[in-house]
């Protein structure tokens, strides 16, 4: 039978083959396939507006989200632990004032049109849109809006955002489980989920009265705000949504040309920025696919044209958004994947300058880095739509509730006073096993494709080099 | 659809050159039996023509089942190599045992030059590779069950390149597990000891030894071309004309030479027998070739019989070592209970 690595190549020779006719319609600014405008199409509505797409409060949140990961490597260790703690509530669980945007921040010639919260959306907040479940991953049973305030005091208290003492690294534990309480739960289980149902939202009427989209429409322009791909990314190769997201490459963000990136439709944020970090590796087509599907879901909606959807059209938006389910999920699996290789990889270093009586503070403070990466992504991958059943057992067994230390030493838990407990770990060695069975895990129940940082990858060379050991003749 | 994918694979047969039948290797092994013919034997090239197409032997009733058999195998392949263990599991369990023991620090030697590390590799493989097919094919010929199915190997009364494929479906399994071993062992625990500098020599895709040991006429070990080695040579590697005796129906020659490329296996284990002149031997199981020693219904279906058949003997003799084990069980129990 055909390899699936055959397949893969044809289908890489295909893409190849293709990619030119795709930067040919880069080059020509194709409009058409930019996420709105589209036109306002609420009956009865007499207003001015004439684009009915709208996410404005989902970017508030990714910019609220970018700025408090930057706040939360802000602490000096404890005497300023109040006032850290008090300004990464304000971004967490809103504020009355009209905050300054931390981050994505104007750079020298790459300017932002938007310098405070309100210009984006007033009044938005974190903390009401967490995921409500109990977060397994971590200690203490905690919900998703309370495991997220519990990192904010400890962060506040740690200098630059790490506790060497427990190797956590806050900034990154925030923000990788953030994406997913707070964007990838919205998104896939409410406005993809229950929010596609007839009577809920639906299309016949606006969102709310007196609003110029409809009920169907809004929805999923939220969806879309949260998947954080810029309104153009269609337009634009992997690389470029790549370049994009880390302020690199100003003319293809600046899509209108007026000297500024707006965050609201210039800027790739969260998952769209992961997926695209993936697809320029040439082995997947995340944000593509996912950014397409949202395209062809908001076209579908629009050309009922402020009718209530018929039962076809509402099944066409379901297989819609169970591409981007799908697809938004293989994301997180493959950035659970790619830091369990780069945890494996920091142990080995590590093992081998301890070896030579090498200092490891710095490998050390990166390996708990990407630790907090691999925790992150991991608890995100649990607040999807579905309960992952034994694979969320196995994942947050595998990673456990802390790095391995080196006195061989980690977190099991957390007291009545909110500190935490240690214990005698695992040895590196069987660590680093722990890491190889979690990538396998993402092989296995995600299929991940782009596999970044692959532990294995050397063997399955060696094993594709060797020819298939199904030679089934006599010598 | 699974005729392209037949179509397919009947094609890389002879496409790969990481196959014995690799269209290069057969056109070599063609030029060498010209070679031998014409240089050592004196024939005419004319003479060496008929010699190497000899129609008594490619349109024989034995090398046309040869070819049903390999045309069919090929279907069998396609539904069962899927199922059966890849070596990238096999090498993904031991990866991560060693892992768990800890016996060996993991990339020990990763600091040794990558040249020595791909060379040691490469050679590694291949030894084991040969060293495994030795044994496989050896228990292949003593053990009674497994004899009844490499019979159907061994009832080819003339011998051709394509009678390689002249093997049982379950052989089949039987040898793909073995190299599914070989490959898993040898990939898991190099890159755990050396790292990511593990690489294979090649040439043309395939092992740079397997290529040699195809380049240097491997596809002649089964033909009627019966060339030997000097006697010394024949210690190290194993002749074609060595390999020709092995199919020999002379009692001096049965469970002889094993070997596939090396013949110090033999050497080691007493397996060894020197070459004679081919055209002495009547090759086959018994000699005879009656009208049904190649349909197909005994080339499939009565080696499965015949493993059948041993399993239920053998199922027979272990119920009756588990009644003797019970009433050893028994009379300790009485002669406890009498105490």
């Amino acid at each position: 039978m055909l390899s699936n690595k055959t397949k893969l190549r044809t289908v890489g020779i295909l893409v190849a083959s293709l990619s030119p006719l795709m930067i040919a319609s880069v080059a020509s600014g194709d409009s058409s396939n930019n996420y709105g405008p589209f036109p306002v199409t609420v009956k009865g509505y007499d207003g001015s507006a004439t684009n009915s797409v709208s996410y404005s409060g989902q970017i508030a949140r990714h910019v609220l989200h970018d700025s408090l990961k930057k706040l939360a490597s802000t602490g000096d260790g404890g005497s300023n632990a109040a006032a850290v703690e008090a300004e990464m509530m304000a971004y967490f669980a809103g504020s009355d004032k009209n905050k300054t945007i931390v981050s994505p921040a104007s750079k020298d010639d790459y300017q932002i049109k938007q310098t405070l919260m309100n210009s984006l959306s007033k009044g938005k907040k974190l903390s009401n849109k967490s995921y409500k479940g109990v977060i397994n991953g971590w200690p203490g049973q905690m919900t998703g809006p309370e495991v997220l305030e519990f990192m904010i005091k400890k962060a506040a208290m740690s200098k630059g955002g790490f506790d060497p003492l427990t190797g956590y690294n806050y900034p990154q534990l925030i923000s990788k489980f953030a994406m997913g309480a707070v964007f990838y739960n919205q998104a896939v289980d409410g406005y993809l989920d229950e929010k596609l149902a007839a009577d809920n939202k639906p299309n016949g009427k606006p969102y709310k009265a007196g609003k110029h989209y409809t009920g169907k429409e809004h929805v999923w322009d939220e969806a879309y705000g949260y998947w954080g791909a810029a309104a153009h990314s269609l337009n634009l190769s992997a690389k470029q949504s790549y370049e994009v997201a880390k302020k690199k490459n100003f003319a293809i963000s600046d899509a209108n040309g007026d000297g500024v990136i707006d965050l609201k439709s210039e800027m790739t944020f969260a998952h769209a920025y992961y997926a695209s970090s993936f697809d320029k590796g040439g082995k997947t087509n995340y944000l593509q696919t996912v950014s397409q599907a949202f395209l062809d879901g908001r076209k579908l909606i629009t050309s009922a044209n402020g009718e209530n959807l018929t039962d076809a059209q509402r099944a066409q938006l379901v297989a819609y958004a169970g591409i981007i389910g799908e697809n938004w999920e293989r994301v997180i699996a493959e950035s659970t994947f790619k830091y369990a290789g780069s945890v494996y990889k920091d142990i080995s270093k590590m093992e081998k300058m301890l070896d030579a009586g090498e200092d490891v503070a710095k490998v050390f403070a990166k390996y708990c880095k990407h630790w907090g990466e691999l925790k992150g992504f991991s608890m995100a991958l649990q607040t999807g739509k579905g309960n992952l059943g034994e694979t969320a057992v196995k994942l947050n067994r595998l990673i456990g509730f802390g790095p391995v230390l080196l006195n061989a030493s980690q977190v099991t838990g957390i007291d009545s006073s909110g500190e935490y407990m240690k214990d005698e770990a695992l040895s590196w060695g069987e660590y680093k096993l722990h890491m190889l069975k979690v990538q396998k895990l993402m092989i296995d129940k995600f299929s991940v494709v782009a596999r970044s940082k692959d532990q294995t990858a050397n063997m399955e060379a060696l094993a594709e080099k060797l020819g298939g050991s199904d030679s089934a003749e006599n010598d | 659809m699974w005729v392209f994918d037949l179509f397919y694979d009947v094609f890389e047969h002879f496409s790969d050159p990481k196959k014995r039948v690799f269209i290069g290797y057969v056109f070599i092994s063609i030029g060498i039996a010209f070679l031998w013919l014409i240089v050592l034997k004196k024939l005419s090239v004319r003479q060496a023509f008929w010699k190497v197409f000899d129609k008594k032997v490619f349109f024989s009733r034995s090398s046309k089942s040869d070819y049903s058999v390999f045309l069919i195998n090929r279907i069998f392949t396609l539904f069962i190599s899927p199922l059966l263990i890849t070596q990238m599991a096999i090498a993904t369990v031991i990866f991560h045992l060693l892992h768990k023991i800890e016996l060996f620090d993991i990339n020990i030697f990763s600091n040794l030059s990558k040249i020595w590390i791909v060379l040691f590799f490469t050679i590694f493989i291949f030894i084991l590779d040969d060293v495994t097919k030795y044994f496989v094919h050896r228990w292949m010929h003593k053990w009674p069950i497994l004899w009844s199915l490499h019979k159907v190997h061994h009832s080819a009364t003339k011998l051709t390149p394509l009678t390689i494929y002249r093997t049982h479906p379950l052989e089949g399994i039987v040898f793909s597990l073995r190299g599914a071993f070989t490959q898993g062992v040898s990939i898991s625990i190099f890159v755990y000891l050396f790292g990511n500098s593990v690489d294979l020599m090649t040439v043309l895709g395939a092992n740079i030894f397997i290529f040699t040991f195809n380049v240097a006429g491997s596809n002649l070990r089964h033909s009627h071309i019966g060339i030997r080695y000097w006697g010394w040579l024949e210690y190290v590697f194993i002749s074609p004309a060595q390999h020709q005796l092995h199919h020999s129906i002379d009692e001096a020659h049965h469970d002889k030479n094993f070997g596939a490329s090396l013949a110090i296996w033999d050497w080691l284990f007493g397996s060894l027998h020197h070459s004679t002149d081919v055209e002495s031997l009547t090759l086959g199981l018994d000699g005879t070739e009656h009208d049904g020693s190649h349909s197909l219904r005994t080339l499939y279906i009565t080696p499965l019989k015949e493993v059948i058949f041993h399993l239920l003997n053998n199922f027979k003799i272990a119920k009756k070592y588990i009644f003797k084990f019970g009433i050893y069980i028994q009379n300790k129990f009485f002669a406890l209970v009498k105490q």
